[in-house]
């Protein structure tokens, strides 16, 4: 077909706009292919800006009026991945160095600091009791303040003198403690507000008991202990206590350790109401999104159209930004994570549920209403059992997707172990994060498994 | 006796499936409908039960008319009329027995039948007709899991719970093989010996030979054709066929 084509036309064409010589020549498709290639590695080139890719267009360019020129004298192409390489290997150079990949910024000491706590999750602890004592104490001074002395259960504590002002020292002694155990001594505002002692205020003063359970230390009031305080020149009391703890043997679920657990119980929860939530609004909507029971006639098949597209937009958005969406409305927590987990899983099973009905057997149907059986009938016999294996499968799968959605909508608020660990990142609490990735990587791959096993079964 | 006066047929699409077709079937007969595909055998089977409603013309089954019938009065007539399907029809994950079962139907409470609760007497009946069809020891596997010829025998089962007067069998061993084809076709005799009316499309000719008492031929939704399977020669055979049809034989054994 191009015997009669001049080669010379056909190079000066393809010089003048890539792929236009080949489309005199007749290859309509490959001149329109090389035409748009050819703009989009030059749009990306130019764009990016470095000079040094302008052999990228340069060589596709050259290639074209080749591959034009051949095809015209001996009906032959010209390899294509040529320009394909070329334009491959400036798309990747050109998007690592815009995503700016740089390895040097993972630093291993940094790395090490996040990581060593992250091999002792923070689960469990030894189970301990604990001796505790406090003793009152007026800041600051008023005219006759009361003695900051205090008995309780064989233990007696006092403070001298009976008042202070603000990072004044005093003496702490307490009698009647557990002998040679270390000692917490914590300061507490009139509100309950504890206050660390030790250096800086940034640490706990530990003070050992010696042989005859007597703790002696030299406290000073905190700098903050009036901070809350309306009138910090009214006299109040402040408290001084002291713990102590030894292990009674056995170990006990750590407070880290009950919130994970919570969280993923409330994570498992959000998932199963949500599903729960989307399978009642699926079920309709997807018989509104079946071609089969709606192409009919024109009213019902606007009405599908209108719910395929409703659907589709839908399943678009991310569960995260609906979540971030419904956080706005009703607030941070689970119920704002369970609403976006709906929402996109009403659109995710309609559609499955609607792709099930699309594909029943008419044939069982018809054999179901030719043996007198009636409506309700045929679709007890006919109907549900080819739908309900399907439709059970499906919403199991989604439970499971909703399951790792929910821990991820928990980050910005949605509730559960996502909003845990969101928490835990942020005090920097690595023991507590290490402890939530476990308990997720857990739940994940047991759902993950059950549901394998009951589809399995199912289909 | 079964009269069909001047059935047509158009579907929605405009496709005139039936054209003014009229025979009669008495009853115990073996009636054989042949044609090309396309012809209209299908349309006409299901206009019998009204699993499509004809355009025009009348059916009456004894005295009752049964275009005109109602709901309630059609579901009656069905149980009375059993049909078999070229691709069985079954429902692949329910149960063999479910699927006998379900041939009882229009007998059932429908409440009890709705819940999946069936009497004792009515499980018995379906084992009772598996073991006629020689697949009692299936009754329990799900239906995908039979053969092709295990299949289309749940399928006579299912129509034999209904107690028939008449079995439609619409292309019933089209998609088996020629052993099958005359295994399959053998039960319907013994049926029809036992006085239920058999209407059976078929294609091959040799088939129509041995069981037919007596032929329709339809072309392109026309009767071309109403008499004995021997009355076929070749110009009858080349009239419905067309001219470049060659006989086509299922091997016999
Ligand atoms: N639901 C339908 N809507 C529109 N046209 C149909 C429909 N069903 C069948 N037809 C058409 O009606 C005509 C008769 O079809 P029918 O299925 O009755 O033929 P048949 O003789 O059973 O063919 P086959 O041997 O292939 O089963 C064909 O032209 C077919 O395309
Ligand atoms: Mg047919």
């Amino acid at each position: 077909m191009s015997q009669n084509r001049s080669p010379l036309v056909a190079g000066v064409f393809s010089l003048l706009v890539p792929g236009l010589g080949q489309i005199y020549i007749g290859q309509r498709y490959r001149g329109v292919a090389i035409l748009l290639g050819t703009l989009v590695a030059a749009g990306m080139v130019f764009w990016y800006g470095d000079p040094l890719w302008y052999f990228v267009p340069a060589l596709i360019g050259l290639w074209n009026v080749w591959d034009a020129v051949s095809l015209a004298r001996a009906g032959q192409t010209r390899p294509i991945w040529i320009p394909v390489l070329a334009a491959l290997l400036a798309a990747y150079t050109i998007g690592w160095q815009v995503v700016g990949i740089d390895f040097s910024a993972a630093d291993a000491d940094r790395a090490m600091q996040i990581l060593r706590p992250m091999l002792r999750p923070d689960f469990v602890q030894e189970r301990r009791e604990v001796n505790s004592m406090w003793v009152p104490v007026q800041v600051p001074c008023g005219p006759q303040p009361p003695q900051a002395r205090r008995e309780d259960g064989g233990k007696s504590a006092l403070v001298m003198p009976d008042c202070a002002g603000v990072n004044e020292t005093m003496i702490l002694n307490v009698n009647g403690m557990w002998p040679d155990t270390d000692t917490n001594v914590v300061w507490r505002t009139p509100i309950g507000d504890p206050k660390m002692i030790g250096e800086n205020e940034a640490e706990m003063l530990v003070v050992r008991s010696d042989a005859s359970g007597v703790v002696t230390t030299a406290i000073h009031v905190p700098s903050t202990a009036l901070v809350a305080a309306p009138d910090p020149t009214l006299p109040q009391e402040h408290r001084v206590y002291v713990y102590q703890y030894r292990p009674k043997g056995g170990i006990e679920l750590s407070y880290i350790g009950s919130e994970v657990l919570n969280g993923a119980l409330i994570t498992i929860g959000m998932a199963l109401i949500a599903t729960m939530l989307a399978v009642f609004l699926a079920i309709p909507i997807s018989f509104l999104a079946a071609h089969n029971l709606m192409g009919g006639n024109p009213v019902t098949y606007a009405i599908y159209v209108v719910m395929r597209t409703i659907l589709n937009v839908l399943r678009s958005i991310e569960s995260l930004i609906i979540a971030i969406i419904f956080v706005v409305i009703v607030g941070l927590g689970p119920f704002a994570g369970v609403l976006a987990l709906a929402m996109h899983s009403i659109a995710a099973l309609a559609k499955l549920y609607s792709e099930v009905i699309e594909g029943i057997d008419p044939g069982p149907i018809e054999a179901i209403r030719a043996t007198g059986a009636n409506w309700l009938q045929t679709v007890r016999y006919a109907v549900i059992p080819q739908i309900i294996p399907p439709f059970t499968a499906f919403t199991i799968y989604r439970w499971d997707i909703n399951v790792r959605s929910a821990t991820i909508v928990g980050f910005v608020g949605g509730g559960g172990l996502g909003f845990l660990l969101i928490e835990l990142i942020r005090v920097n609490n690595m023991q507590g994060v290490s402890a939530v990735f476990i308990t997720i990587a857990i739940i994940v791959t047991a759902m993950d498994y059950i549901s394998a096993k009951i589809r399995e079964r199912l289909v | 006796m079964l009269r069909i006066q001047h059935v047509s047929k158009t579907y929605p699409n405009g496709t005139q499936a039936l054209k003014d077709v009229s025979f009669d079937v008495a009853d115990g007969e073996f009636m054989v409908v042949i044609g090309l595909s396309g012809s209209g055998k299908s349309t006409l089977l299901r206009c019998i039960n009204r699993l499509i409603d004809p355009s025009e013309g009348k059916i009456y089954w004894n005295d009752t008319d049964v275009t005109s019938a109602n709901a309630a009065e059609l579901r009656n007539i069905r149980r009375n009329i059993g049909m078999v399907f070229q691709q069985f029809n079954l429902v692949k994950r329910s149960s063999v027995l479910t699927n006998v079962l379900s041939g009882r139907l229009g007998y059932a409470n429908p409440w009890l039948s709705l819940l999946g609760i069936w009497p004792q007497e009515e499980k018995d009946r379906a084992l009772k007709a598996l073991a006629r069809v020689g697949i009692a020891e299936k009754a329990f596997s799900r239906a995908d899991a039979l053969s092709g010829g295990q299949q289309q025998r749940v399928g006579i089962a299912r129509a034999l719970m209904q107690e028939p007067k008449i079995i439609l069998a619409d292309e019933p061993v089209a998609s088996l093989d020629p052993v099958l084809s005359h295994s399959i076709l053998q039960y319907l005799e013994v049926l029809n010996k036992e006085g239920i009316t058999v209407i059976c499309s078929l294609h091959f000719l040799d088939l129509v030979h041995r069981y037919a008492t007596r032929v329709v031929a339809l072309k392109d939704g026309m009767k071309v054709f109403e008499g004995s399977a021997k009355e076929i020669d070749r110009a009858k055979f080349k009239e419905i066929y067309g001219e470049e049809a060659q006989e086509v034989r299922a091997a016999s054994f």
